[in-house]
């Protein structure tokens, strides 16, 4: 195993050209990526807050009119996540500090949201993770959580925007209106609890599956979370709100209302609205939690990351990622050990796993998940041009970005994979990539400095082999097995 | 450190499923094949298995509704609309059963909720679920192997079963030095070569006709179905598969006869009669299963098309149907029983068309269905469907 080809495949996204020969401390230079903040970025041309705002706006206020209409208003939305995707591909294609971009990727599908499913996700996932992962990648793990908590993404994707507390303001007033109505089919649809983010909250993004909770702590982490809303669209939150007086305490992730909605404009902003939210006590985890309005499920966040099932499956998903499909105990017992000590601390976290011996070790190989290898594939080909055709690719490759088909977000082990179709398709693809005119004067050889290559392999001889065609012999190195591995 | 990888695959279960097909799985004890396809976008079951003797049917269509004449009446209700004229072979040869005023157990207009729950077999959208397809590789005994004929993993087949996919790229066909020498370097990975080797003789089995590889979304329905009876018919070759086709959601100009939705059922249908054409003597244990996420609504929209409803219409075809039967408990399409005032109203809940259709493909015990479909009590196995 090369140390320093382990860093930069394993920690980094690829290695480029030349870098594998120039990295004397592959330890030291991963550990000096650590140091600062995480890189900010700014939002691509087009994907500004105020023009997001307004074409979330723009579909939503068609309602079920012109069919020709609301598809261009749809369109529009894509439009703007195909620009956020290019910019974040090109990140991760010409990122300096690649382990941070990994761990960006990592947490962002961690705390997943997904465009596949609701059009009103597509335009914000990008914002998503410029603004809740990228700020806190190195800061601390309950800022991060608490932060997707309140980005309208979030809130869109598992509906906690339209919760409703049974016994709210917003209900009681509602059930009154609805009897006043004529029949039952003019009476608005009955809206009310929604317990959906709740449970991804405790059973993905926290305590895990086995982390000991209960269907009722499900249903009380959603009182509490009832009220956790956007502003900005209209919705049966705004309107039940008018009279009611919204109260924000969002902080800097929540910016808070500074007026009345009254005609959303604007970007889409988390806001907590009294109105929606459930009175009374809750308890969760056996602990009671007196009526509070958002600060209840504030402090409810905050307790479920400090707690050590959170730690565990926390530090499961990281070595797994980092290490191996088959996470040793020790590696996983070390790292959950410095996430509780450490108050959930991103940085110090990604410090001792750059320190796990079994990151280093040679028989743990990890297989390259699609993105992983197409980002791969651009950094070791000097590519920096990442075209309009990076979504369909990835798409191709069936892990298109922020598309995950469930909250659970892509895996990353051999068997999600590695499947034969896939090692084909990644062939034909290579195929393509590899005749890019632009890559005319890179030798085919150059590229063995990017592999891990056990003695012997017969990718050597290949790429040396002048009989076949230069184009082909970059998509044999792209292609082939030794690429596949991280 | 190759000893240790070759167990590590085994483990993963990655040699005995991704051997070639046809060598690995010599069939012991011959069970059934079962292919499950989704029509993605919420399908007008109205417009398909037309409900033109209804009373209702001609009001709560204004303007948009079949006249008898034009469909290939069933019985004194219902018809099937000329696109799916084909499907009337099935129908005579008692082997075609058409579910109605069907829906999934959860009550949403949502895609994503849908299929999700769909896709999970479980009564409401939990977003962590494997898929219940999946969990059918897992509980079922015998010799097994799952595969998804999509352009991605869909959810049904997503879990802990090691599973095999085949799609239609819109790449390039790999030439076959290429391949050769890819090939070569692959049989140097102690890991993947056996992966890479099943990839090729999956692709050898489709063919280089119809090649649907390439071809599949232009040409529709038709290649797609004849590439996935090649993949399934050889014997040992996967048991399970998923497909998956898209385009349903018509909520403008969805026409009559000849109109876009007819035109889609019209490949649908087509695509069902190659299959089983291709498929050859395998087609006796094959049972096969349509379904979408819910139905559209009773009335046509300001845009002459339908809108996400509730309940709509599914099909099961195959030799092992007891006999060709429509599946309803019809509710009607008047005014007062739609649901909430819109939608065809849901009778049939879609867990228990699956229920009877997996366990008479596989002969599953009631405890092997509970696990497929958790809390689905409700939704019995329905007696005479399946023979």
């Amino acid at each position: 195993m090369d140390a320093a080809l382990r860093a930069l495949n394993r920690f980094g996204l690829g290695a480029r050209v030349g870098e594998a020969r120039r990295l004397s401390d592959p330890r030291g230079w991963l550990r000096a990526q650590l140091r600062g903040d995480a890189p900010s970025v700014t939002p691509p041309a087009g994907a500004d807050p105020e023009t997001v705002g307004d074409a979330v706006r723009g579909l939503r206020q068609l309602g079920q009119g012109d069919e020709a209409e609301r598809r261009q208003a749809r369109r529009r939305l894509q439009e703007i996540a195909g620009a956020e995707l290019r910019h974040a591909v090109t990140e991760r294609v010409t990122s300096d500090r690649p382990f941070v971009e990994r761990l960006v990727a990592f947490w962002s599908n961690h705390l997943c949201v997904s465009i596949g499913g609701k059009v009103l996700v597509a335009p914000l996932a990008g914002g998503y993770e410029r603004d809740v992962i990228r700020p806190h990648v190195l800061g601390r793990f309950e800022d991060m959580v608490l932060a997707s908590a309140r980005h309208p993404a979030m809130l869109a994707y598992l509906d906690n925007f339209q919760s409703i507390g049974p016994a709210s303001a917003a209900a009681t007033l509602g059930q009154r209106a609805g009897r006043l109505r004529a029949t039952p089919e003019q009476a608005a649809p009955r809206r009310g609890l929604n317990e959906n983010y709740a449970r991804e909250l405790l059973e993905l993004h926290t305590l895990g599956v086995d982390g000991g909770y209960t269907q009722q702590d499900v249903q009380e982490l959603a009182r509490m979370l009832t009220g956790w809303t956007i502003d900005g669209i209209p919705g049966p939150g705004a309107r039940a709100a008018a009279g009611s007086r919204p109260r924000g305490r969002g902080g800097r992730q929540g910016g808070g209302p500074r007026a009345q909605a009254a005609a959303p404009d604007g970007p889409l902003r988390f806001v907590f609205r009294e109105a929606l939210h459930e009175p009374g006590a809750k308890t969760l985890l056996g602990t009671r939690y007196g009526e509070d309005g958002e600060d209840e499920a504030v402090r409810a966040i905050k307790t479920l990351c400090a707690h050590p099932s959170t730690a565990r499956f926390v530090a499961r998903k990281l070595v797994t990622h980092f290490v191996s499909d088959d996470p040793p105990q020790a590696a996983v017992d070390r790292v959950a050990q410095t996430f509780r000590t450490s108050g959930g601390n991103l940085k110090t976290v990604a410090d001792v796993l750059i320190d796990l011996p079994e990151a280093w070790q040679d028989d743990r190989r990890k297989f390259r998940a699609p993105q992983d290898w197409l980002v791969a594939v651009l950094r070791a080909l000097g590519t920096t041009d990442v075209r309009e055709n990076v979504g369909p690719l990835l798409r191709q490759l069936r892990q298109p970005l922020w598309s995950p088909a469930a909250p659970k977000g892509y895996g990353d082990t051999l068997q999600e994979w590695a499947d034969p179709d896939s090692l084909l398709n990644r062939g034909e693809l290579a195929r393509t990539i590899a005749r890019i005119p632009g890559l005319r004067d890179l030798d085919p050889r150059s590229l063995l400095e990017v592999v891990d290559l056990p003695a012997n392999a017969p990718l050597a001889a290949m790429l040396a082999d002048s009989t076949i065609a230069r184009d082909e012999r970059l998509a044999l190195a792209l292609a082939g097995p030794a690429f596949q591995w991280r | 450190m190759h000893r240790r990888e070759f167990l590590q695959s085994m483990c993963y279960g990655g040699l005995a499923t991704f051997a070639l097909p046809s060598v690995a799985f010599a069939q012991v004890s011959g069970p059934g094949r079962f292919v499950f396809v989704l029509l993605r976008g919420g399908f007008d079951g109205l417009a398909a298995v037309v409900p033109a003797g209804d009373p209702s049917y001609r009001s709560v269509r204004d303007g948009f509704a079949y006249d008898a004449s034009a469909l290939a009446m069933l019985d004194d209700t219902f018809g099937l609309a000329p696109g799916l004229a084909p499907l009337r072979a099935f129908w005579d040869q008692g082997q075609l059963a058409l579910a109605h005023a069907m829906a999934i157990p959860h009550r949403t207009r949502s895609h994503f909720d849908g299929q999700a729950v769909l896709e999970s077999g479980l009564d409401k959208p939990l977003g962590s679920s494997d898929g219940w397809l999946n969990r059918l590789l897992q509980v079922m005994s015998g010799t097994r192997a799952g595969i998804a004929i999509a352009a991605g993993m869909p959810l049904s087949l997503t879990g802990a079963y090691d599973v095999q996919s085949w799609s239609p790229t819109q790449l390039g066909v790999v030439d076959d030095a290429f391949r050769d020498r890819l090939a070569a370097l692959y049989r140097a990975d102690a890991v993947l070569h056996n992966r890479f080797e099943a990839a090729i003789a999956q692709q050898e089995l489709v063919g280089e006709e119809p090649m649907a590889r390439g071809r599949a979304r232009r040409d529709g329905a038709v290649a797609l179905m004849t590439a996935a009876a090649r993949i399934l018919k050889p014997e040992g070759g996967p048991n399970v598969a998923a497909m998956e086709l898209s385009g349903w959601d018509t909520h403008a100009n969805q026409g009559l006869a000849g109109g876009a939705l007819d035109r889609l059922l019209g490949q649908l249908a087509e695509g069902l009669v190659a299959f089983r054409t291709e498929m050859g003597a395998a087609w006796d244990s094959t049972t096969l299963v349509v379904m979408t996420e819910f139905g559209r609504t009773a009335r046509p929209n300001g845009t002459r098309g339908t809108d996400h409803g509730t309940a709509g219409a599914g099909f099961v075809l195959g030799p092992r149907l007891a006999r060709s039967s429509i599946v309803a408990d019809w509710p009607g399409l008047a005014a007062n029983a739609l649901y909430e005032g819109r939608d065809l109203k849901p009778t049939l809940d879609t867990r228990a068309v699956l229920k009877s259709a997996v366990a008479g493909a596989f002969d599953l015990t009631a405890a092997q269905l509970d696990r497929i479909f958790p809390n689905s009590a409700t939704a019995r196995v329905l007696p005479g469907l399946m023979a």
